[in-house]
């Protein structure tokens, strides 16, 4: 058994954005008070084991709120399946909770009741998370809850049909939201035949689905050297150690490891793809490529870039096709990084008539990325304003906790949690406008567009050859 | 949810520990202090010390109900506006320096409030708090930003509403279940309306209901309330005290007639029905118990509907629904409110067969009650619900806000888990059998354009 203590501390930014020394922009109100002084951020202390079986615990005490957070996450997720069963993972995971050895469905539901719980499992393209929370009094409770659905789900017959059931119907309903559409086709045509591509699962897969089937990936799946189990809130350590090792120390399930995944492509076809939807009154956009994975060099730089860009409510898109031409609602954008790959995306939804105006809008500011260098104030304050969502969003158990999670899925440290707003803080100018250059140039981007054909498609021929794809 | 963007915050603590409660439910109080300044702003504070954060709400006691007749959706443009600039803070400079502050803002109109709410390192509190007391002065009434702002809130509707199946169900149910028209009124606006929205409008109605007697301003965090007191006593002080506006009458008598209609969705795939009972009043004797009933009925996968309708009968593919929703939930409404369900129903059923099934489970909860041990596990979950809500300075601050505007208290916020607390099976009985009745009933059928007669 390993142990480790490390005392993470999350930082910002030195030092706050000037107020009056942002000269590019129109200087701020006379009046207007300057920033206080930054205070210091509490270290969080992880204490990291692991069982004589493999399993990887880490617990996380933060004392002051009545709940506790905890996430198990198990490598080989819905990427990990066969190119005609993908997605199985996914309505595996969704079966954890409706029986298990010893208890229903119902008796489950109704012992996380009990302790103000919750048990939601998914999986990602990499992994599977089992997610629980619950009141602070309640975790021998919800971890012997979570060790049974982790170890001994039961796929009953009469609870798979009802999965397979609703997910079809699900499925059909999902058919009417443009996004849903649009997110199917932009994955595709940015990942072809690489199984990053998967959106969502379909109608063949969940019909041929079995219990013996689901029970068979269960098994091959879930072993505990497979697996991290990450535990937060007012917890002590030595109490918390005993109920996980009694709950989860004799799990001896073993096998292989899942196959690495090979590495997803870097770049996609600068292609425009209609896909009609009738009645739509608005052109749903998304504007992307391929891009780096959670542990590439560029990922973070590129987070930093987006913030500039598209990602925050004062970036240049933002600002650009909302606040100025009022175009759409909801613009955003987003760079997703995952074990063997990743993304950069832009979305926004648009009236129909200013489809085309829209994407030149947003492909002037995407190439200006690249061709021009960002000023030191609005640099400064995409940085500040990472560090300030990073830290709001990690003061949540829940957040923290699969945060924590997905590192370990990255094969990354809890350390990582400490280094995120130091590497930030590190970006230069010049990279921002380096990872602009390499990733951000329109003539480099697919176009998906999810809207009424007839008049869609006339806005985009303005750009060249539109395929449109019913889908 | 009719947020300014589409970036929701998840809203969800140190608290201090408080008096034992029954049942082995940790019990937990946040220490709240408040003040009024002579203007009439009522600061509520909650200090917590754990991270170097602060949140921040200021709550106008005006809504999507509340707003003047004959312009519909005036509240949330209105709540637009309020990020267009100040003749001293043009447009760009609020979300600049709060961004740069290393912050996040965002605002939404509720049927009796409007929020605008901050999260922020707390190095940043007293610049927002500048911000907020510039915005409460004075607007920049341009014609430039109005006309902005009526396309991106058109852009809003279509994408909620107009493009997405279903996407009226929330203005449906009012619509036909209240008879006022502050209560049944479109909220978000018809384009119609929002299109004639002029400046004169929006400067009546900042000179009307944002007026500091008719705000509360929420902080909670890393701060100490005589702090907090003196800093806003520095920048909203000066901001002349104006009367509170009235609220206009809400109150309606419960449905002694069942509504029902039939909808054809031209987007959706899949047939959906809402329902919406009248439900009692903010603070009435009934309020809890029907909070607690809505748990019972519909709070998660131990509920009632969900292990009879989505589980048992396999009628529903989801349910959805509680009391407020969905723009809302159990404790921030002020008079009346419905209580909603929204579910998509499956190919072997129709809404007869819904209703029926509900109605069983109603039936059963009215004449026989339940188990004290389904009681408690409730119980216990609508407490680990609440806390929850209450995770982080942000959401401290915004309910501590609400809860000032509209029980009159902040104070109340710790008296929920009493509330809770304190609801019997005879409560849960005579609420099922007052309110959830088929008179008091109002069905909309949402069926797919190929269903169509």
């Amino acid at each position: 058994m390993t142990f480790t203590r490390h005392a993470l501390t999350l930082l910002l930014a030195t030092s706050a954005l000037a107020l009056s020394a942002a000269s590019e922009e129109k200087p701020l109100p006379k009046d207007l008070p300057p920033y206080g002084a930054d205070r210091p951020i509490p270290p969080l202390n992880i204490i990291q084991r692991t069982l004589p079986n493999g399993l990887t615990v880490w617990i996380v005490n933060r004392p002051g709120f009545p709940k506790i957070a905890s996430y198990l996450a198990v490598r080989g997720g819905n990427a990990y399946d066969p190119a005609d069963r993908q997605g199985l993972t996914g309505l595996m995971a969704g079966l954890l909770n409706e029986g298990t050895a010893t208890r229903t469905s119902k008796q489950i539901a109704e012992e996380l009741q009990a302790i103000g719980g919750e048990l939601n499992a998914f999986a990602s393209p990499d992994a599977v998370f089992v997610h629980g929370a619950c009141l602070g009094n309640g975790l021998p409770t919800l971890i012997n809850l979570l060790a049974d659905v982790t170890r001994h789900p039961s796929f009953p017959e009469q609870e798979v049909e009802l999965a397979k059931a609703n997910t079809l119907q699900g499925l059909l309903a999902q058919e009417a939201q443009p996004a849903f559409k649009a997110n199917r086709a932009f994955q595709a045509a940015l990942f072809g035949p690489h199984p990053y591509r998967f959106a969502s699962i379909t109608p063949d897969v969940v019909k041929a689905a079995t219990p013996q089937a689901l029970r068979a990936l269960h098994a091959s799946r879930f072993q505990p050297k497979q697996a991290l189990l990450v535990i937060s809130g007012d917890v002590q350590e030595a109490a918390t150690l005993k109920v996980i090792t009694a709950a989860f120390g004799d799990w001896n399930a073993t096998g292989e490891a899942p196959k690495p995944l090979a590495e997803a492509p870097a770049s996609s076809a600068h292609q425009f793809l209609l896909i009609p939807r009738p009645g739509s009154v608005q052109s749903t956009l998304r504007v992307g490529r391929p891009a780096v994975s959670a542990t590439h060099p560029d990922y973070i730089p590129m987070q930093l870039a987006n913030v500039i860009l598209g990602g925050s409510f004062g970036s240049r898109i933002v600002k650009n096709i909302r606040e100025d031409k009022g175009y759409t609602y909801s613009p955003g954008a987003r760079a997703a990084g995952l074990q063997a790959g990743g993304s950069y995306m832009v979305r926004a939804d648009v009236r129909t008539d200013v489809t085309a105006a829209s994407l030149m809008e947003i492909f002037y500011e995407m190439d200006r990325m690249g061709t021009t260098t960002v000023g030191e104030a609005e640099l400064q304050s995409a940085k500040r304003y990472m560090g300030g969502t990073y830290l709001f969003q990690n003061q949540m158990l829940r957040a923290l906790t699969g945060t924590l999670a997905t590192y370990w899925v990255n094969g990354q440290k809890p350390e990582a949690l400490s280094e995120f707003i130091p590497k930030v803080n590190a970006v230069k100018a010049e990279e921002v406008r380096r990872i602009g250059r390499t990733y951000f140039a329109a003539k480099d981007q697919t176009i998906v567009v999810v809207g009424d054909e007839g008049k869609a498609k006339a806005e985009l021929e303005q750009f060249g050859p539109v395929q449109v794809q019913k889908n | 949810m009719r947020l300014r963007s589409l970036t929701a915050f998840t809203l969800g603590a140190a608290l201090v520990a408080g008096p034992a409660a029954p049942a082995q439910r940790p019990s937990w109080r946040l220490p709240i202090e408040v003040k009024t300044l002579p203007n009439g702003l009522t600061i509520v504070v909650s200090e917590d010390h754990s991270l170097p954060t602060v949140g921040v709400s200021v709550v106008y006691r005006v809504g999507m109900r509340l707003e003047p007749k004959g312009r519909t959706g005036f509240a949330h443009l209105f709540e637009h506006m309020m990020f267009q600039g100040t003749p001293v803070a043009p447009k760009g400079v609020f979300d600049r320096v709060i961004q740069g502050g290393g912050g996040l803002n965002n605002g939404s109109t509720r049927y009796d409030f409007t929020n605008y709410i901050e999260s922020a390192p707390v190095s940043a509190l007293e610049p927002i708090l500048w911000l907020e007391a510039d915005r409460l002065k004075a607007l920049d009434f341009s014609p430039q930003n109005l006309k902005n702002q009526q396309e991106v809130v058109k852009e809003e509707i279509r994408v909620n509403v107009k493009n997405q199946p279903y996407g009226t169900f929330w203005l449906d149910l009012p619509a036909a279940a209240y008879s006022r028209w502050e209560n049944n009124h479109d909220g978000y606006g018809s384009f119609e309306d929002l299109d004639h929205a002029d400046l004169k409008d929006v400067q009546t109605f900042h000179s009307t209901y944002y007026a500091p007697s008719n705000a509360v301003l929420g902080i909670a965090g890393d701060v100490k309330p005589a702090e907090v007191f003196a800093l806003v006593e520095k920048y909203f002080g000066g901001i002349p005290g104006k009367p509170k506006p009235a609220l206009p009458d809400l109150k309606e008598p419960l449905n002694t007639t069942e509504f029902r209609q039939v909808k054809t969705d031209a987007l959706a795939r899949v047939p959906a029905v809402a329902v919406g009972w009248k439900m009692p009043a903010r603070g009435s004797r009934d309020h809890a118990p029907a909070a607690v009933l809505s748990e019972l009925l519909i709070g998660g996968d131990a509920s009632r509907i969900y292990l009879g309708l989505v589980k048992g009968k396999e009628l529903l593919l989801n349910a959805s629904g509680g009391l407020n929703f969905p723009l809302g939930g159990a404790w921030d409404y002020d008079g009346q409110t419905l209580f909603s369900l929204f579910s998509l129903y499956k190919p072997n059923a129709d809404a007869d067969k819904v209703l029926a099934a509900i109605d069983e489970i109603i039936a059963a909860v009215a004449s026989q009650g339940i188990t004290p041990a389904e009681l408690e596990r409730t119980k216990t979950k609508m407490l680990a619900d609440f806390y929850s809500d209450l995770e982080i300075p942000l959401s401290r601050a915004d309910a501590l806000a609400k809860a000032q505007a509209l029980w009159g208290s902040a104070a109340q916020l710790n008296e929920i888990p009493k509330l809770i607390e304190g609801v019997t099976v005879e409560d849960l009985k005579r609420v099922a059998a007052t309110y959830l009745t088929r008179p008091n009933r109002t069905v909309i059928d949402y069926h797919t354009a190929a269903a169509k007669p």
